[in-house]
């Protein structure tokens, strides 16, 4: 981008809830089945059926518009989003177009340069997902197949004011609204797996101006990466089309992953959007709204606060075990059997969760209970293993079913700390190096690191190294 | 039974159930409501072969109640105008006692009017939609014929209530409808009035208006009491009906594809083209002339929908305002208009219901009465639309207009 333009950018967010059942049947609400399982009269819409709107639904997107600090609306009401096309049976989506559940929202990110940055929300409304369509080939023959078990599943759009300014403001605030939305127990908000999908809307303006011009919707990207990298690519193709020359004209670009590039499809189509006369307007009083907020559970800014307050840990490390809710729950557990916070939250965030990464393992299946983990790092702190073979343990604990305590008494991780022992084998290695004690009496501080080295190997590991640190140290003066 | 009036005839009905109050007695239903396994193609080639999967509500409902369903009547393309409709003749010809009819513009009341025949639009709301082929959901409602008041009476109480399966009925409890005819002893008004709309009878010719002030005169003679009522606005109900209609008319049959059920072009090259050529095919001239208005006003000029929208609240704030101080407004039913021919346009469709409309737009309960306006050109038959919830309200007063003996008690 040339310096003296900068990028406006609006995302448009929708985000599938994770209630059990459609939006206005009573269908289940499950990806993976088998095509056109979980369908019936009224998500298929035959004649003579009627919505009937899920309450379970208005209360997941009320949490989830909660969680995005939004102002729930005293009236909001659906629309019929009238389009013809394969994957909507009844010719119009029903939509939340001209009264919305949810204004003037917000979340705070951290930009770039480490400052705080307001994305705000202009409003959130819910509608009934359509049904998927699958292209194949019957012979040379092109045919569509529709599958309607996703039609008529509960889903809320977020439409955020163009506020994002970079690729990496529209990253961290995704990642953000995510923590936030799977934190209120709304959605799983997974962009692989379909339940959460981005639109950017991306334009340009000289620096320093407040005028919005044309823009150009990006889609198709499955992942925040992709949402990031596409708008760089977007911001750099609309630069290039000023710098000729060309106007920027309004329409709908894919993202393709592949090459990494946006090419345009069709000119965007817009249909009218009419009340829906079914569908009784949504009305909310004050009381079920308190108990919608009593609802929400502590969110990561507060429970971050928190950790630092009770715990004693760094804004970084408060940060890292609040920002998703079942972590911070797994650090809770651990601490409760009297660990160190610190400790636990480096050994969690250092240890365990790259070690579950590369199992390919989710922690709340994980072998590793809270329980189990709190064990190990008591034994840690009390000396009776060490760091290396903490790390030893916490593999087998993934891979057995067995207790730390079990696991350092089948492999003799049990770390020596006894005096004499170590004496002799600090001995024993000084004897047979004599060219490095020399050494290091010479000067070279960097022979004390091998012949540490080699005291460790010679216990197999199992040494206490601050005890064999100062008999060494002491040994060698 | 005559294959000309009914469109499906159960060859094998089920034994009714015992003991109901509705035991014996037998109805028949227009092929736009749903009886599980019965064809219901609503007088549309867009739902060709389509065999209900479940009863409406109002069918459950009838049968609970000991009804003998005996078939389905021909209705006219979704129930839109009285085009081929047959649910009237079946109650002349005396096969069924009662049948019950989608009213949308006022249908089930004027072909009611044209029978000689009791007809009656409950509240909006009252009666469940739910297994009715609608056009236009927030007018729609089922309606009742019948040959006597007591059938009327008995019928509504069968089938009226909530229903989980129709969202759009409301949280009113039923107990607050229970006043008038067939309630508890000593509920009963002692007196009641009528207004007279005045702007009702300039549809009318000088041989209207003279039955029309006779049948006041016997009004107010059985007790009721009368005065004229200024509805400035009147002829905005059928403007706002036609546009707000339309547009209803024209989402609710976005799901008439042709892919899942009825008829289906055969040979289109592609989704699009089988799609329009499909419904293309489907709907008659007059349909899709109303579909084409309401696609109009949706991706054209939505904001004359919008007015439309904001009329159709004043209208229903006037129509309680002209209902302050009586209990009911009294207009015809059909004016003189000659709709023995086939309305060809969706303006001759909507010259039938100038009088009925109204309702549909407020939702306000309708009652039409035969015997008082007799003309050359038929029965007018007599209106009364009641307060929204005043469905009792209306049948006691009509009990008051006729003689004990007149009618089969």
């Amino acid at each position: 981008m040339t310096t003296d333009h900068e990028a406006v950018i609006g995302l448009e967010i929708h985000v599938q809830l994770n209630c059990p059942t459609k939006m206005f049947c009573d269908c289940p609400n499950r990806a993976g089945d088998e095509p056109n399982q979980n369908t019936c009269p009224i998500c298929l819409w035959l004649p003579g059926n009627l919505p009937r709107f899920s309450r379970e639904a208005l209360e997941k997107a009320t949490l989830a518009c909660l969680a995005l600090n939004c102002d729930i609306q005293k009236e909001s009401a659906f629309d019929q989003k009238v389009y013809y096309y394969p994957d909507l049976p009844k010719g119009y989506q029903l939509s939340q177009f001209h009264h919305p559940l949810a204004k003037n929202g917000w979340l705070n990110i951290t930009d770039a340069d480490g400052g705080t940055k307001k994305i705000r929300i202009q409003k959130i409304h819910m509608e009934e997902d359509v049904a998927r369509l699958v292209h194949e080939k019957e012979g040379r023959t092109s045919v569509s197949l529709v599958d309607f078990n996703r039609a008529g599943a509960p889903l809320v759009e977020i439409v955020t004011q163009p506020d994002v300014r970079t690729p990496h403001q529209a990253m961290e605030f995704l990642r953000c609204l995510r923590s936030q939305l799977r934190y209120s127990g709304s959605s799983d908000c997974s962009m692989e797996q379909g339940t959460m999908r981005v639109d950017a809307n991306v334009s340009l303006r000289p620096r320093g101006s407040d005028q919005m011009n044309t823009k150009v919707e990006i889609k198709n990207m499955n992942s925040i990466r992709h949402v990031g990298d596409a708008i760089a690519y977007e911001i750099t193709r609309q630069a290039n089309s000023l710098k000729a020359g060309e106007p920027i004209v309004l329409h709908t670009r894919l993202w393709d992953p592949d090459n990494r590039v946006t090419t345009a499809m069709r000119g965007k189509f817009e249909g009218p959007c009419v009340p829906d006369p079914s569908v009784p307007r949504i009305v909310v009083d004050d009381a079920w709204l308190e108990e919608m907020r009593r609802a929400l559970p502590e969110m990561p800014d507060k429970k971050a606060a928190r950790f630092m307050e009770q715990y004693g840990l760094t804004a970084e490390e408060a940060s890292m075990m609040s920002a998703e809710r079942e972590l911070s729950e797994y650090f809770e557990a651990v601490v409760e059997h009297k660990t160190s916070p610190r400790l636990a939250a480096q050994w969690i965030s250092g240890q365990l969760l790259p070690l579950l990464k590369e199992r390919n393992a989710v922690l709340p299946e994980s072998a590793v209970t809270p329980e189990c983990f709190a064990g190990l790092l008591l034994m840690l702190a009390r000396e009776e293993i060490n760091a290396n073979a903490a790390k030893e343990v916490l593999k087998r604990l993934q891979e057995s079913g067995d207790t730390p305590e079990e696991i350092v008494a089948q492999c003799g991780f049990r770390q020596v700390s006894e005096a004499g022992e170590l004496e002799a084998l600090v001995d024993r290695v000084l004897a047979e190096n004599p060219s490095a004690v020399e050494n290091f009496r010479k000067g070279a501080s960097k022979a004390m690191g091998f012949l540490m080295g080699q005291a460790m190997q010679a216990s197999g590991g199992k040494a206490n190294p601050r005890l064999l640190k100062e008999i060494m140290t002491r040994k060698l003066q | 039974m005559d294959s000309k009036i009914f469109s499906y005839i159960d060859p094998s009905p089920p034994a009714p159930a015992d003991g109901g109050a509705l035991s014996g007695k037998r109805a028949a239903v227009q092929s736009s409501i749903s009886v599980k396994g019965w064809p219901t193609e609503a007088g549309s080639r867009a739902l060709e072969g389509f065999i209900a999967l479940e009863d409406a509500t109002v069918v459950e409902r009838l049968r609970a109640a000991g009804a003998i369903l005996a078939g389905n009547t021909h209705t006219g393309e979704l129930g839109f105008g009285l085009a081929g409709d047959t649910a009237s003749q079946a109650l002349k010809n005396g096969l069924v006692d009662v049948t019950l009819m989608t009213d949308t513009l006022g249908e089930g009341r004027v072909a009611a009017a044209s029978a000689g025949v009791f007809g009656f639009k409950p509240s909006y709301g009252r009666v469940s939609r739910f297994g009715l082929v609608g056009l236009v959901p927030s007018m729609d409602c089922c309606s009742i014929l019948g040959k006597s008041l007591d059938d009327l009476a008995a019928f509504l109480e069968a089938v009226e209530g909530h229903d989980d399966r129709d969202p759009s009925m409301g949280d009113t409890p039923l107990e607050a409808f229970r006043m008038g005819r067939g309630s508890s002893p000593g509920s009963e008004r002692s007196s009641l009035s009528a207004g007279v709309v005045v702007q009702s009878l300039e549809s009318l010719n000088a041989g209207g208006r003279k039955v029309f002030e006779e049948a006041l005169r016997r009004v107010e003679k059985a007790g009721i009491a009368l005065r004229e009522v200024q509805c400035e606005d009147f002829d905005l109900f059928r403007i706002v009906h036609n546009v707000i209609g339309s547009v209803e008319a024209s989402s609710s049959c976005g799901k008439f594809d042709g892919v899942r059920y009825g008829h289906c072009a055969a040979g289109a090259k592609n989704w699009n083209e089988m799609y329009l050529r499909s419904r293309g095919e489907s709907f008659g001239r007059v349909l899709k002339a109303y579909l084409f208005q309401g696609a109009y006003f949706q991706f054209e000029n939505y904001p004359a929908f919008e007015r439309a929208c904001s009329l159709r609240a004043k209208l229903a704030q006037a129509g309680r305002k002209w209902l302050d101080g009586v209990d009911m407004m009294i207009l015809p039913t059909r004016c003189a208009a000659a709709h023995d021919r086939p309305a060809e346009t969706v303006e001759q469709v909507y010259d039938i219901f100038p009088l009925t409309l109204p309702a549909n737009v407020t939702g306000q309960p309708a009652l039409t009465l035969p015997g008082f306006l007799p003309t050359s050109a038929g029965d007018l038959g007599l209106q009364l639309v009641g307060p929204a919830g005043g469905d009792r309200l209306l049948l006691e007063a009509a009990g008051r207009l006729y003689p004990r003996t007149e009618e089969a008690r």
